[in-house]
Parts: C-alpha cells; structure tokens; sequence
C-alpha cells in the first residue's frame, strides 16, 4: 500500500475498526477494505454504485458477476482483485470453472450467453474505442437481454475503475487462504462500507 | 438471481461523476479533471501527474512507488493524491461506461433482428 494513511486508518474510529476487524478474522483487512474506509465523504459513490451493480436487481446472478469481475481483472493484471473475486466466484461455482475461465473464457464450459457478454466486457476494457454496436447485437443474438448487458457493463465499468486505482495504490496481495475468509465475508456482506 | 427495480446505473455513474472530479476536496478540481481525461486518452498534463493519470489509463500495474510519491509531494498530501488516483481510475472507467452505454443504445436502434430473453 502506497499511502499510509489509507494502511492505518485515517479516523480514530476507523483505525479501532480496521484493527477489531483484523483481530476477530485473524488476519490483515485487504487494502480493499481499508479503501473503502478512507476519505468516505469522498469516495462513498464509488461504494454505492459497485455496490447496486454486484448485488443489486440484475439477471446475472452474483456469482456470474464475481466472475465477470474476476476477468476485468485478469485483463488488467490486478493480481489482487484477480485472487479477490475469484475467489469469491469459487465460493458457488466449482473452483476448476473459475480457473478455466480465466485462462480461457472461450473454451470454458459457461453459457453462450456469458460468453459473449465477456466478449463485450473484454473489447470495453481493453479496446474501448473499438466497441461497437455490433458487439452488443452478437451478446443479445446469443440470448443476452439488453438490460442484462447493461447490467454487465456496470459490473466493468466499476471494475475497471478499481482494479486501476488497486494497481496504482499496490494493494497487498493476501494468501490463497486469506482469499477464502475473505471471500466468505464479501459475500456476506457486499460492498457496502 | 435477484429482482426488484433494475439498479439505476446512469445515475449512480452521475453520481460518481460529480463527486470525485466536480466536488470539493483536498485537490483542486481542476486537477482532477485533467487526470479523468488524461486517464480517459485525453491532453496531457502537467508533471507529475501526467505519467501516473496515463499510466492508470493505459496499464496501471507498472506504477511505481516513486510515481505514487512525486503526486503525494505535490498535490500536498496523501489525501490529495488519492484523489488523483481515484479521479485517473474515474476518468478511464467512465469512458467505457459510455462506450458501452453508445454501443448499446445504437443496438436498440437497429432493426429487430434476434433478441431473445436471456
């Protein structure tokens, strides 16, 4: 972590909490986490909105969106938001799913239709001028409903904006068990700080 | 699978919008505007936030810690580059919210083609 005081808290109140947290898990709250506690005056948008696209209404179930998340990830080489929702996504999927996945998401045995939703979220993070309404037509004649397109371009759209500022603060990347007992409690509790 | 309203992602994008690059803060705003566009491909800007808000826009593992320390030094402040940091990561997720919002929106419009139920 970059910036110290997002690493120890930058309130009293959010420095006991960072330390309970840590005390009753038995291990380092993620840098995600402390974020989330930093600077809430100002960044408590950014909470809410990954907040409504990963837990809120959608078609995609919360698992389909930890992956989609997973693979924003992977396509900006944030190792830790990688590890995070990966995780999070093998907590209702088989592990072995959540790797073939990542390593090929065009091989993977998921649906068509989320398929061609990651083809989409692929070309908005790593080619945006190149999207096209063609791109959105291929997902929605593979059976994707629109507003379940949109839906998924929330989930990238808030990744793409994490998964920049994780790289850019050097989040410290937790063991894979550590990523399990996290993954339990993002589940649990969401987004929201 | 859950339902309910559908989650009101243009607001909530406005919302973050206005907040982080219109907002009061310990940044100038102005600053943090630049960083949102050049994050998002836009004019460069001046040392040494320019080579941290292109890099968050481009491939943002490489940053380094000297980076993240010479916008600490000169914004003032940890809180003032996290705003940087923040407004860098902002300005190039909101570009493909809009890109995919425009790629969508020119879809609708087409003739019907196949647009089964998911």
């Amino acid at each position: 972590m970059r910036l110290h005081e997002i690493d120890r808290g930058d309130s009293f109140v959010h420095r006991l909490l960072i330390g309970f947290i840590s005390l009753v898990s038995r291990m380092r709250l993620p840098d995600a986490a402390r974020v989330a506690f930093y600077h809430r005056d100002f960044f408590a948008p950014m909470g809410a909105w990954t907040q409504a696209a990963m837990r809120g209404p959608s078609a995609w179930s919360v698992v389909e969106r930890e992956l989609m998340a997973a693979m924003v990830a992977k396509w900006n080489s944030c190792s830790f938001c990688v590890g995070a929702h990966g995780a999070v996504a093998a907590k209702a999927m088989e592990r072995s799913l959540v790797d073939a996945a990542l390593a090929d998401y065009h091989t993977a045995p998921i649906t068509d239709g989320l398929k061609a939703t990651l083809r989409f979220l692929e070309i908005m993070t790593l080619r945006p001028a190149e999207l096209t309404a063609e791109d959105a037509s291929a997902a929605i004649a593979a059976g994707v409903d629109a507003e379940a397109l949109r839906d998924a371009a929330a989930v990238a759209t808030t990744f793409n904006i994490i998964t920049r500022y994780a790289n850019a603060l050097d989040f410290a990347l937790p063991t894979a068990d550590e990523f399990a007992r996290a993954a339990t409690m993002l589940l649990k509790r969401g987004y929201a700080s | 699978m859950t339902t309910s309203a559908p989650a009101d992602h243009d607001a909530l994008a406005q919302a973050l919008r206005d907040r982080v690059l219109d907002g009061p803060g310990e940044s100038d705003r102005a600053l943090r505007q630049a960083a949102a566009e050049r994050a998002a491909g836009g004019l460069a800007m001046e040392d040494p936030y320019d080579a941290l808000a292109q890099a968050i826009g481009t491939a943002s593992y490489p940053v380094t810690d000297a980076q993240v320390a010479r916008v600490v030094e000169a914004a003032g402040g940890e809180k003032a580059a996290f705003e940087i940091i923040a407004a860098a990561a902002v300005g190039a997720g909101l570009q493909r919210w809009r890109q995919a919002v425009k790629a969508l929106t020119e879809a609708s419009d087409a003739p019907p083609r196949n647009r089964p139920r998911r």
